[in-house]
């Protein structure tokens, strides 16, 4: 029986039209899937000499065992913000004659497909087998091999049980982000540290190979406890909608830019009361941490001025591209009541346009923060930003007048490719080249300072042009208008 | 008030609506015929969310695909695509009203006219519309149209979703709409008994084309009936 309901599941992944009208995209996806795949084992399989390479006269193998729970802690993480549920997958069954435990069965087998459950064994077992499998014999590594599928299982499914109770109940979400926040600061000062506890705990393993039962009694709890979670909650209602008293909500704020205002509380609340939006945008302030990569000291030191830019248009420019790439296709499945409104395009248009410079805005400030590093990135962070207020906004919503892709604003996000299509692709790629070709001819001809002034420069100035812009994106929105409206509306 | 002219508009070669000419003025006009007749087509036609491949709509002296003016006056309500689903009931009226310049406190008074035909299942329901019913989805859809203070309403088969008491409430509505404020209202249904009895002119259309353009009269419920049972 659960064989079947699996088989439903295949052929509604490859049956869905989000994938099946799209064989590109379904071949494009397959590339993707393949190389993170290529790139886990390959990893596996070069660990011992990473790291004999990075600590050289260390005890690889204590080191191995020091990332092992750091990895399971963001894999926490990680899964919390991207994994799904797959919970909606069980309606069609509800009255049909299944037993219950066999649908709760079928939902934690489903969840199980996810590459969150490949990744580790990818990455950790080949160390286990080649180098302590060597090293300490087959009962010790088979040991591991167990402990590692059993946390896999374990976080797996304390995850499900998590996020289905913070869909219930608000103050589960507040605290296991506390209980994080705590761990992080906790291991951070040292107050103790992971990754001692760790390489200990593994350590023992070796010495003690039957512990490994107690790691598997760990993933049995938390299988079970999530399925008497499911057994009781096995209602609709309760699965999918959050049960609390949905209010109005006001921006006050927002009332000074009139009618733009109310549009732009409108984009608010669908970033905030939407899956995929909201989990977007909660990764773009993910991004935001990006800048410690980009701005090392050797770049700033060396004048590497052009990845520094990079960095920077990145930076101010996250909330834009996340929110942007989608513009109009965000509100696909009421596109059709705006159009009809009473409310002019070029209103419409300056909307997004004032929406996408908040966005860049915030950004720039809070990436202010990245000029206690060195005052050399504030010129920079500048420009970046007078960049995308200026030159990235206006192409965002060019292209978004080419996308005719409609959106389910109900679906989560991760490997989620619904609404991909040509647009986005030509989108990521256009504001690099606009950049590039911005930048390199001044950088080339004098110097990367006169390159930075550049883009600095003819952001400011196509920003203060904006109302011309409006002029033509206007058009271009009345021309695109009717396949914008068709596509939307094929779902 | 709305002029249709040669408007033409295929699907794959296989047409949707052709109507060389019509006139859609005063009162209470009806529209029906079976499914994929064109009907909700049309209707997008008149909105401009459609565009046509010869001829024009033309209200009030402008090309609907060429001035954007009739969006004041039009008001209309299709299907859940006019919704915005993430929104309060509340929350959306308000939006609404900010579009057709009314204060708060007039969507408020606006509102309370509607208590009774909201039955209590809309108004502080703690729900988002998309979690709305059907039925209730569409009673926000059609106050949403009330609310615009609209000249020419346009409704898409309103009677389908709701329940009878809410039918015949919506037919006396749109009656007393049309007596006292003079709105011109534009409509289909499958359903003969109500639209009979609620329009003053009712067009019979099928396969793209208007083939009866007919001023009710007590003999028309049976002229549709053996239309359709043929």
């Amino acid at each position: 029986m659960i064989y079947t309901l699996l088989q439903h599941q295949w052929k509604s992944f490859w049956r869905s039209r989000a994938t099946g009208r799209n064989v590109a995209m379904q071949i494009f996806i397959g590339f993707i899937v393949l190389y993170l795949t290529a790139v886990a084992i390959l990893l596996g399989f070069s660990l011992d000499k990473i790291l004999s390479g990075s600590f050289p006269g260390k005890d690889i193998v204590r080191i191995f065992f020091g990332f092992i729970l750091y990895y399971y802690a963001f894999d926490i993480i990680i899964r919390f913000i991207l994994q799904d549920l797959p919970t909606l997958a069980v309606q069609p069954y509800l009255t049909q004659n299944i037993k219950r435990n066999k649908l709760v069965q079928f939902l934690n087998i489903r969840s199980l497909f996810s590459i969150f459950s490949l990744l580790p064994l990818f990455l950790f077992l080949p160390f286990i087998i080649r180098v302590i499998g060597a090293k300490y014999g087959v009962m010790v590594s088979l040991s591991l091999v167990i402990c590692i599928f059993s946390l896999t299982f374990f976080n797996h499914f304390l995850v499900l049980f998590i996020k289905r109770k913070t869909i219930l109940n608000q103050w589960w979400l507040i605290g296991f982000f506390m209980a994080i926040l705590l761990l992080a600061a906790a291991d951070y000062f040292q107050i103790f540290s992971l990754r001692n506890w760790s390489a200990d705990l593994f350590s023992t393993v070796i010495k003690i190979p039957a512990l490994c039962f107690i790691f598997i009694a760990f993933a049995i709890a938390a299988l079970y406890n999530n399925s008497k979670f499911l057994r009781n909650n096995f209602y609709l209602e309760n699965l999918e909608k959050s049960s609390g008293e949905k209010r109005s909500a006001e921006f006050s704020w927002l009332q000074r830019f009139g009618v733009y205002g109310d549009l732009m509380g409108l984009d608010l609340k669908l970033i905030l009361r939407n899956k995929r939006p909201r989990s977007l945008m909660l990764l773009s302030v993910i991004f935001l941490f990006y800048g410690y990569f980009f701005f090392k000291p050797e770049n700033i030191q060396g004048n590497n001025l052009a990845i520094l830019l990079v960095g920077s248009i990145f930076i101010t420019g996250m909330f834009m591209v996340s929110y942007g790439k989608f513009l109009f296709a965000w509100q696909s499945n009421h596109f059709d009541g705006l159009m009809a409104s009473n409310m002019n395009v070029k209103t419409y248009i300056k909307s997004k346009l004032i929406l996408l410079t908040s966005f860049s805005t915030v950004a720039f400030f809070v990436s202010l923060l990245y000029v206690l590093i060195s005052w050399k990135l504030f010129p920079i962070l500048l420009a970046a930003w007078l960049f995308n207020i200026g030159i990235h906004s206006i192409l965002t919503v060019f292209i978004g007048t080419l996308n005719y892709k409609a959106i389910d604003l109900s679906k989560g996000s991760s490997f989620n490719y619904e609404g991909m299509g040509v647009a986005q692709w030509i989108y990521s790629f256009m504001i690099l080249v606009v950049g590039a070709a911005i930048y390199l001819p001044f950088a080339l001809l004098f110097n990367s300072w006169a390159g930075i002034a550049a883009i600095g420069i003819l952001g400011l100035i196509s920003f203060l042009m904006q109302d011309w812009w409006l002029d033509k994106l206007t058009l271009q929105f009345a021309n695109h208008k009717y396949k914008m409206l068709q596509g939307f509306r094929e779902k | 008030m709305i002029t249709i002219n040669n408007l033409v508009k295929s699907y794959n070669g296989k047409v949707a609506v052709d109507i060389p000419h019509l006139e859609i003025d005063k009162g209470i006009i009806g529209l029906v015929g079976n499914n994929g007749a064109g009907k909700t087509t049309l209707f997008r036609l008149l909105l401009d969310l459609v565009k046509a491949d010869r001829g024009e709509v033309v209200s009030n002296e402008n090309a609907v695909s060429k001035n954007e003016d009739w969006k004041s006056y039009t008001a209309a309500y299709i299907d859940e695509g006019f919704l915005i689903p993430y929104l309060t009931p509340e929350e959306y009226f308000y939006f609404v009203g900010k579009l057709n310049n009314r204060s708060k406190a007039d969507v408020d008074e606006m509102l309370s006219d509607l208590t009774i035909f909201f039955d209590g299942s809309i108004l502080k329901s703690g729900k988002y519309i998309r979690d709305l019913s059907k039925g209730n989805q569409f009673k926000v859809g059609i106050a949403a149209c009330l609310l615009q203070n609209p000249e020419m309403m346009i409704l898409d088969e309103p009677f389908a979703n709701l329940d009878p008491s809410s039918q015949i409430r919506l037919i006396h509505m749109i009656k007393e709409l049309n007596e006292k404020k003079h709105v011109n209202i534009l409509v289909s249904s499958h359903d003969l008994n109500n639209i009979t009895d609620v329009c003053t002119r009712i067009l019979l259309m099928e396969k793209g084309v208007i083939i009866k353009d007919i001023q009710t009269s007590s003999a028309t419920l049976n002229e549709l009936e053996d239309y359709f049972r043929a």
